[in-house]
This record gives C-alpha cells, structure tokens and sequence, in this order.
C-alpha cells in the first residue's frame, strides 16, 4: 500500500507528461486529465501519515485519516472536470473550424484574412482604409 | 471587517446577475456600477491598510489555522486598489468598443455576439478571482482563486471562436492546466509537510521547523508556477501570442494585471512563508534580468501592436522580478513602485495599440497618422516614455531607484542585472522610437479620419492621466511603498493579525 500509491501516482503523472507531448490534441486533453488524476492521488497521500485524531466535530475515539486533503481533492475535481469540459469543447471547435485535431498543422494554417472593417455606427463614417491585407497578415510569420 | 469580503462578493453576484439581463445598454451599465462599487469598497480598504492597519476576515469564523482567512496588508491594498481602477476603466472601454463595434471584420475589437455571450459577466468572474487571489491568506484559496481568474481568462480569450483564438486559447489553457496541477500538488505536499495551509501559519511553522531540503523544494515548485504564470523567461513562452488574441480592452486587463498576480504571488511565496530560500531568490533575479532582455528583443521584432505591447508587457514583469529579488529592502520599494507604474504603462500601451488597430488595422507599419491623431500620438508618446524610462516620467523614477537598488546590493550577479536592465531601457526606446517613426511620422497612406468613439479616448485619457499622476505624485507614492516594503520585512505585523492567539469564536458576527 506504501509503496503503491506513490508508483500508481507517478505512473499516471508520467503516463499524463506523455500524453501531453503527443500531436494529437485529444491525447493530448486525455494527458491533462491523467495528470490530474495522479495529483489527486498525490494529495490523498499526502494527508495520510502521523495526523490520525478525531475529526473535528466527532469525539469518538480511534485514528482516523485527515479530511482535510479529501476536501482538497472534491475542490482539484470539480475544477479539472470544468477545465476538461472546457478543453474538449475547444477540441471540437478546432477540428470543426480546421478539419484536423494534429497540433502541427494546426499550427500551420494561415491566420484568416479579414475584410476591411466596416462600421455599423452612423457616427462613424464608412470608410475603408485598406486595411488587414495578406501582406500584413504575414509579415509577423505564424503567431 | 466585512468589507473585505465584498471585493470577492460584488464581482460575483454582479457577473452573476450580468448573465441574466438580457439587454446589452443595460448590462453595460450594470457592469459599470457593480465595477464602480467594488472600486470604492477597495478604495476603502486600501485607505484603512496605508495607515499601518491590516484587515482580517475569518470565513464563518473558523480561527486562524483551520479556516479560510482573508486578509489584507498594504500589499494586497495597493494592488485591490491599481486592479479595481483598471477594472473600471476595462468595463467602459469594453462597453463603448462593443457599441461601435465593426459589423464585419476587425476581429480585434469586442463585438456584439460576443457581448450577447457573456463577456461582460465573465470580465467581473475575472475581477472576482483577481481581487480574491489579492486578498486570500490560504495557499489552497490562492488556487482557487488563480482557478477562478483563469476559468474566466479562457472563456474571455476563446469567445468568439476564429481560428487565432482556438490555436492560441488551447495553449494558454494547457499550459495554465499544468501550471495549476504542479501549483495543487505543491499545496497538498506542504500540507502534508507543515500541517497547514494558512500561509501565517506556515511562516511560523517553517520558522520553527528550520531548513529542510524537501521546503526548499516546495518553494521551488512554487516559484516554477508563479513564474509560469508571471512569464518568466523561460516560462513565459506562451504570452506574446496569447494576449494578443482577446478583445482589445480585455487583452489590456489581462496584459496590465493577471501578469502581475503572479508577481503578487512570488512576493507573497518569498516574504512570508519561505523568507529563508535565498538560493531560488538568486535563481529568479536572475531569470529576470534574461526576462527584461526578451521582452525587449521580442518588441523590436514584432511588427503588430498588440504583439509588440505584449513583449513590451514581458519586459516590465522582468524589472518587476527582479527588483523584487535583490534580497534588500530598497529593492522591494523599487519593484512596488515599479510594479505600480507596470500595470499603468502596459494598461496605456494596450489602449494605444486598441485605438491605433481600429483606426489603421493590426500592423504599425503605417505611416503619417499623427496629423490624424495628434492626441493619439501625445498618449503614446506619453506611455513610450514611461516604458523606456526616461525622465519625467514614472518610469524613470522607477528604474533609477532600481538600478540603484541593485548597485548597492553590490554583488556580481546584481551589477551584470543592473547592466541588463539599463541595456533593456536602451532596447525598448529604440523598439519605442521605431513604432513611433513608422506609425506616428511619414507620409500619411491614409487620408480619411476614421471617428475614435468618445468613450474610448475618454477612458485612454483618463488612464494617461493616472500615469502622469504616478510621477507628480511620486515623493508619497514611493513613501508609501517604502513602507509596504518595511512591512513585509518579517510579515511580523500580518501574522500578529492573522493568528490571534485564543481568540474568541464570534458566534454571529456576520
């Protein structure tokens, strides 16, 4: 048990680092979520070790584990299944925008070309001042 | 001591009630107001901290070790108080560049679909987890609120959906991702280390407990996320591309203050809980004199606005890291002060570059619009000044005291930062000169006016007059900060106040 938990946190840690290096950016979030699961782990280890009193509002008496690091965990949990959530939406968004899920080519795809800005307000008058060519666009080389 | 509270309240039932209201001239006054408020409340609180005083707040009123504890010292009043005016002027400039928005094109500028999405509500979740990373005494809370600030930060970045956005935006989310997992497991080690995660707590723990080679290693970790989030070179890869990418008035909140959060948290790590870690105290010095170099370099390079601005932005969080790691208490003076004068800088800056993208697009290679835009030109000039460093202005006290911090701190490493930090001012003036000849002097290419909406200038005069102000005001602005230094000399003072000894349980008291 000792020796266990530790391997079975660095191992999804490590299977996570992994992950995230890959070129496909659904590995990549599967990555993201086996890091934090190895983290929460990690914590839940953490708490264990010579702090076994009651819990604060029970007077029964026995060693107990410290609850503190699982309400940790319950916080590390919702923020990293929101975060994931997040990530997968934005996966999706990019394979539907670009048509591939590959880091690299992603990468490489041209930053759009926008028209010339028109203003919706009378205020202002309508003017186009020849602005967001091609030219500019990549002048800066991929950003 | 409630009070301290509702600069974390008022963003959040505000953003909450913002993603009710269905019309937008509503929204955007309502968003005005809940920003106007939390303004005057840490107006309050940063008033009642200057005079020596420090605030605390026992959530539900757990004591000390064993709930959450917000607290505020001179630090955290200076910074709730520069963020909280910043937010103001965010929300305005967002509100009135969303009502002039371009109908087609010019993705720089918030529009109106992204309006109807959220963005103002999601602008005050970030106020919330900006002024509550300010005013959290937890190292756990501090992540909550790093949590809360980013959630809100990527929604910010990603609304809208064009392809910049997705490449940019899933960096930035990855790498803040495992930014936090190393911050969550840091925390949960040094609980299980120390015992606590009061961060008064910890201080006197570790005080007690000596040197151990597994602290220094917390702190290191600490430090690795904190400088991951500050974009410290080398950590701070992910920045010049990023914050280019949001909404014109968003990408200058983000540029001016969530960069100087995680400068906030390094100043907090290394002078209450691990005063002692002098060896990564060196490391960061100097990571800081490489960072000032970078961002300077990167702005001479870069040929957009915002671009250019966020380097000029990695560049001041350079001078900010390292005046703050000189290891003596002018230096701390010289980075608060300097830390003051970032977040106006940069904040000016990005406004500049907002208002010269909607006038002539994305790219400052276009000459002649200073007859145009004189006033424009004068507020460029303005904050070009105070980037470089040179006198009048804020930017010149700024890094005089630090230069001169870091003479007299005398050691090797010091004088070849110092040196690099004068090199630095060379680089962005010659960056500064550059923009200022190939946008503001020539030829003019373009003939026609293009209007400025009032709001718009209304709020980039106000910032320069903030600005202008740091350096008329600067004898008791820079008292001040020598003062918030003293304090944090030994955090005597704030743990005294958070860890009352025997206090009462206030049954009630809310």
């Amino acid at each position: 048990m000792e020796l266990l938990m530790p391997l079975l946190a660095a191992l999804l840690i490590g299977a996570g680092v992994f992950l995230v290096l890959s070129r496909a950016l659904i590995r990549l979030i599967l990555g993201v979520s086996f890091i934090s699961y190895g983290v929460n782990i990690a914590i839940l280890l953490a708490g264990e070790g010579e702090r076994r009193d009651a819990p604060p509002l029970l007077q029964l008496a026995g060693p107990y584990n410290d609850p503190l690091p699982q309400a940790l965990i319950l916080t590390a949990i919702v923020i990293s299944f929101a975060t994931t959530a997040l990530l997968l939406v934005l996966a999706l968004r990019a394979y539907q925008v670009t048509g591939t899920d590959h880091v690299q080519e992603l990468a490489d795809r041209p930053d759009p070309v926008h028209s010339p800005v028109v203003y919706a307000d009378p205020e202002v008058p309508s003017v186009s001042p020849e602005i967001g060519t091609a030219a500019d666009v990549d002048e800066d080389g991929p950003s | 001591m409630n009070v301290l509270a509702l600069p974390v309240l008022l963003p959040l039932f505000g953003g909450s009630v913002l993603l009710l209201v269905r019309r937008s001239a509503v929204r955007r006054g309502l968003a005005t107001a809940v920003s106007a408020a939390t303004l005057a409340v840490s107006a309050i609180v940063a008033a009642r901290t200057f005079h020596g005083e420090i605030l605390v707040l026992q959530m539900a009123s757990w004591a000390a070790p064993f709930g959450i504890t917000l607290a505020a010292d001179a630090l955290a009043g200076l910074l709730l108080l520069a963020s909280n005016v910043l937010a103001l002027l965010t929300v305005v400039f967002a509100g009135s560049s969303l009502q002039h928005a371009p109908v087609r094109g010019g993705s720089a500028l918030l529009n109106r679909a992204r309006e109807a999405f959220g963005a103002q509500a999601l602008l005050q979740f970030l106020f919330m987890g900006v002024n509550m990373s300010f005013l959290t005494g937890d190292l756990f809370n501090l992540f909550v609120a790093f949590e809360v600030m980013l959630l809100a930060s990527y929604g910010l970045l990603l609304l809208g959906g064009e392809l910049p956005q997705l490449r940019e935006g899933f960096k930035y989310v990855v790498i803040n991702l495992v930014a936090s997992s190393v911050f969550v497991i840091t925390a949960g080690m040094v609980y299980g280390l120390v015992g606590s995660l009061n961060m008064a707590d910890i201080a006197g723990r570790i005080q007690a407990h000596g040197g151990d080679v597994r602290l220094s290693l917390m702190a290191a970790l600490l430090a690795l996320v904190f400088a991951t989030k500050a974009a410290v070179f080398p950590l701070g890869f992910w920045l010049p591309n990023s914050y280019p990418v949001p909404p014109a008035a968003v990408s200058a909140f983000f540029a001016a203050v969530l960069t100087k959060v995680g400068v906030y948290a390094l100043l907090r790590t290394f002078t209450l809980m691990f005063p002692a870690e002098h060896g990564i105290e060196t490391a960061l010095l100097a990571l800081g004199g490489a960072t000032m170099l970078v961002g300077a370099l990167g702005m001479v390079a870069r040929r957009r606005w915002r671009h250019a601005m966020a380097f000029a932005n990695v560049a001041s969080v350079g001078y900010l890291v390292a005046a703050a790691f000189v290891g003596t208490r002018a230096g701390t003076t010289a980075a608060l002060y300097y830390l003051v004068n970032s977040i106006a800088v940069v904040f000016v800056l990005f406004l500049v570059a907002a208002l010269a993208e909607r006038v002539a697009g994305p790219n400052y290679r276009r000459h002649g619009h200073l007859g145009l835009y004189p006033w424009l030109g004068a507020g460029y000039f303005v904050a070009a000044l105070a980037l470089t460093g040179l006198p009048p202005t804020s930017g010149f006290i700024g890094k005089f005291a630090l230069v001169r911090a870091m003479l007299a701190a005398g050691g090797g490493l010091h004088v070849a930062v110092a040196t690099a930090a004068v090199l630095t001012g060379l680089l962005l003036l010659y960056a500064a000169t550059r923009i200022w000849r190939e946008f503001f002097w020539g030829e003019a290419d373009a003939v026609h006016r293009v209007a400025i909406p009032r709001a718009m200038s209304g709020v980039t005069v106000v910032a320069v007059a903030l600005l202008l102000s740091l350096a008329v005001f600067a004898g008791p602005l820079y008292g001040l900060c020598g003062r918030v230094a003293g304090q944090l000399d030994g955090n005597a003072a704030y743990r005294a106040a958070v860890l009352v000894p025997d206090a009462p349980p206030r049954s009630g008291a809310h």
